[in-house]
């Protein structure tokens, strides 16, 4: 690790250790109340409470009441994993239709930009009216989410591909099958691990939002409930794996994926 | 001896995007080209020899006119007629050899037999020790070479090259001039080559094709008749027999131009 | 698919040049998607059990408007929601804007906050809002904090980064012209900066309008997000469209016709210095 790489960690873990040395001066002081400002302590023991019946892993796995900690956290990531799974397919194939026509993008586009207007957590209502409260719900919304940001992004992706590329490659004999798979969304992957970054950015946040309001498990009501119960340690707990849940899979995970795409196919990659 | 690509009476006209106007690219065109012949089509900007390279690979249709390979009626892209362009239509994300060897893929040539045809033009080519490269840590050159070997690698029945040293500097279009050459002795492949450098025309073509402005139409052929062999830029600046028909085709593009600018 | 020209326009019927560009555009597209959809919605809204409850019509989600319209209530929410997000918005990116210019002057400092801010940048504002409602309850104040901080964080971060962005170049050429720091900040970092705070103030706002939407929702003070919430609680399925609806024609007004154009302007005039 280089110098310039030390000094960055050294200096930019200052403002943690202040935050943290303060908070702890707080809970021995008692400046602010503890329903305020928990105690570090506090919300460390929080995760025990939650835990508190829980069996083993086993146990935990299976999202028993006794092991609430891990079971919010892996509904929340269920939720997120299976909104990929079936949104990022589905968005990429429309996104590569709709950059190889025209119309069908001039057709899409303007649902898509309406739908992402209403914002996620505006679909919210309707969604519970739908579907009820529950995981419906959310995976409704995260869907509707990152299925738009990766038709968007793909689309503009495709469309970015020189066309010479497509003419290439069906002189070599290639067909329909070849151009998409070998020219359209290859080329297009850049702007589709954008995409990707970003409806997982979008959506993490909208998710937490709709099971605070339209969920039955997961972070976002483990917030909403603990609010209720004025339990601020729970809720500080929550909000810190959130944010940590988040740091991991955008910096350790997305950037470096977006970095990698983009700098192997001899592009220039700017830091968002 | 029959030719290898026919083309009889080519009218090709178009409506511009903008003015709504028919644009006539090609009016009545004709020419023939002979097995193992490198034709070279040159002549002034807008003459439609691009227009006609994209005919003849299968990328524009045409309504008008006879064009065949082989006797078979073009209909539409395809591996029997390899195209290397003039932007660099080779895929950034895959690696040298991946390039090159993407006609037999797509083919499904068995991977073995792939590797080692792959190996032969890189080698053909110039490219030895690049096969794991990217092209974006390629020059323009040797990116050129890359899409050459792409096109040969597939083997088709005629090249057809849409002014592939255009973007190039002078002295890497001369280099890249005679390994064409040197490959085009080796191959002996039905090579059409676009261009609008008449000396790039007479260095390389057996035959010039010399096209007149829009509406573009044969305007005459000038044949080269120094053996491949002996085609080495530095023998051949001085030598009569480039000169004078390279003198001559500069003169016949020079009038169309010049009746352009009127 | 052929490469160069296709003819668009049918031969004989002579377009106007207005007619043209709306056809090539996808004027024509957006008018059939739209229609399609609307008649979808009401052919399904009139099929299913129970419309009001699932999918009112087209007809009863306008004729609820002109009800709420005539009593104005309709006009005070969308007000009331308009003035949190401007209110809170001016705040955040007033305080945010100074913040990210005056850190992203020296390196050290810049280093040193970088993932401070990146961290609270992961904390979205509705993470935020169960401690805000600890703290202050369901005021304004909640939904307003809620606003600020979202705002805040992404305008600093990006004003940061373009401060640090502006190329060296132009700071040692002033110097050569013996320039002093401050007048180095005055002509070249502060300018150099506006693209950046033209997106980062469009960003900001963005994610501020849907924390006012939600902030709304949870901490219920009236407005356009406590609507379509509370309508949604007593079956009201017309009023909830209808909110969503205006959410997001007031949203893509906002961002086409105001914020993207103020971008724009902003990047072209000050965008000497490239991102």
């Amino acid at each position: 690790m280089n110098r310039a790489r030390r000094r960055q960690i050294l200096l930019g873990a200052i403002p943690f250790l202040t935050l943290g040395t303060i908070w702890q001066m707080n809970a021995v002081y008692g400046w602010l109340a503890p329903i305020h400002i928990p105690p570090p302590m506090a919300v460390w023991g929080a995760i025990f409470t939650l835990q508190d019946s829980c069996a083993g892993l086993v146990d935990a796995l299976q999202q028993s009441p006794g092991c609430l900690f891990t079971s919010h956290i892996l509904s929340s990531l269920g939720r997120v994993g299976l909104s990929l799974v079936v949104g990022l397919p589905l968005g990429v194939a429309f996104g590569v239709l709709a950059g190889m026509h025209r119309r069908l993008a001039n057709a899409l586009e303007p649902v898509g930009v309406f739908a992402n207007a209403i914002s996620g957590i505006a679909w919210v209502p309707l969604a519970i009216v739908w579907f009820g409260v529950g995981w419906l719900t959310t995976l409704f919304i995260l869907l509707n989410t990152v299925f738009w940001l990766v038709f968007f992004n793909t689309l503009l992706g495709v469309r970015g591909v020189p066309r010479v590329y497509e003419n290439g490659v069906r002189t070599l004999g290639g067909k329909r099958r070849e151009v998409i798979t070998q020219v359209y969304i290859p080329g297009a992957l850049p702007s589709i691990v954008t995409g990707i970054r970003m409806s997982m950015g979008f959506g993490w946040r909208a998710l937490i939002a709709a099971e605070m309001i339209g969920g039955d498990r997961g972070l976002g009501f483990m917030l909403f409930v603990s609010a209720q119960e004025y339990k601020t340690e729970e809720v500080f707990l929550g909000v810190l794996v959130i944010a940590v849940i988040w740091m991991l899979t955008d910096r350790a995970c997305l950037v470096p994926l977006e970095r990698w795409t983009i700098e192997r196919w001899g592009l220039v990659w700017r830091p968002t | 001896m029959k030719p290898k690509l026919v083309v009889r009476d080519l009218t090709h006209h178009y409506p511009d995007e903008y003015t709504g106007e028919d644009v006539h690219a090609l009016e009545r065109l004709s020419l023939d080209v002979d097995e193992g012949e490198l034709a070279a089509v040159v002549g002034p900007s807008g003459c439609g020899k691009t227009t006609l390279l994209n005919i003849l690979a299968g990328l524009l249709p045409y309504r008008q006119g006879v064009v065949q390979v082989d006797g078979v009626a073009v209909k539409g892209p395809g591996p029997d007629r390899g195209v290397v362009f003039q932007e660099h239509a080779i895929l950034p994300w895959r690696t040298v050899a991946r390039n090159i060897g993407h006609g037999l893929e797509i083919q499904g040539v068995p991977r073995q037999e792939r590797e080692r045809k792959v190996g032969e033009f890189i080698e053909l080519v110039g490219l030895t020790g690049f096969e794991d490269r990217y092209p974006h840590e390629l020059s323009g050159g040797m990116k050129q070479r890359v899409a050459l070997g792409r096109t040969l690698c597939a083997n088709p029945v005629i090249m057809l090259m849409d002014e592939p040293f255009a973007a190039v500097d002078a002295q890497t279009r001369i280099t890249l001039q005679e390994e064409l050459n040197r490959i085009a002795i080796a191959t002996r492949k039905t090579i059409l080559f676009v261009t609008h450098n008449v000396d790039e025309a007479a260095f390389l073509g057996d035959r010039c094709f010399i096209f007149t402005r829009r509406p573009g139409t044969l305007k005459a052929t000038a044949a080269i008749t120094i053996p491949r062999e002996r085609r080495i830029w530095k023998d051949l600046v001085s030598d009569p027999a480039f000169t004078r028909p390279r003198d001559e085709i500069l003169e016949l593009v020079r009038a169309e131009v010049r009746v352009g600018d009127d | 698919m052929a490469t160069t020209s296709l003819s668009v326009a049918r031969p004989g019927i002579v377009l106007s040049a207005r007619a043209r560009r709306f056809w090539r555009q996808g004027g024509i597209e957006l008018a059939l998607v739209t229609l399609v959809l609307l008649a979808a919605w009401a052919t399904i809204s009139v099929t299913i059990p129970r419309p009001d409850r699932y999918l009112p019509s087209p007809l009863s989600v306008v004729l609820s408007s002109g009800d709420l319209l005539w009593k104005g209530i309709l006009p005070n929410y969308v007000g009331q929601t308009l003035w949190r997000l401007v209110l809170g918005s001016l705040i955040g990116l007033a305080l945010g804007i100074p913040f990210g210019i005056l850190v992203g002057l020296n390196r050290h400092v810049s280093e040193t906050f970088y993932p401070v801010l990146n961290f609270f940048q992961s904390i979205s504002g509705i993470a935020l809002l169960p401690i805000l409602m600890i703290w202050w309850g369901t005021t304004e104040k909640t939904v307003f904090g809620v606003i600020v901080y979202t705002c805040f964080f992404p305008i600093a971060f990006t004003v940061l980064t373009g401060v640090r962005s502006t190329p060296l170049i132009y700071m040692n050429a002033l110097r050569t012209l013996g320039a002093s720091r401050l007048r180095i900040v005055r002509d070249v970092l502060v300018p150099g900066a506006m693209p950046s705070i033209a997106t980062g103030a469009r960003l900001s706002i963005g994610y501020a309008w849907r924390a006012a939407i939600a902030g709304e929702m949870l901490a219920g003070r009236r407005g356009l997000g406590w609507m379509i919430f509370s309508a949604q609680q007593v079956d009201q399925t017309a009023q909830v469209i209808l909110g969503m609806v205006l959410i997001g024609f007031l949203w893509i007004l906002l961002d086409r016709y105001v914020l993207r154009p103020i971008e724009s302007d902003t990047i072209q005039r000050w965008g000497l210095v490239q991102r």
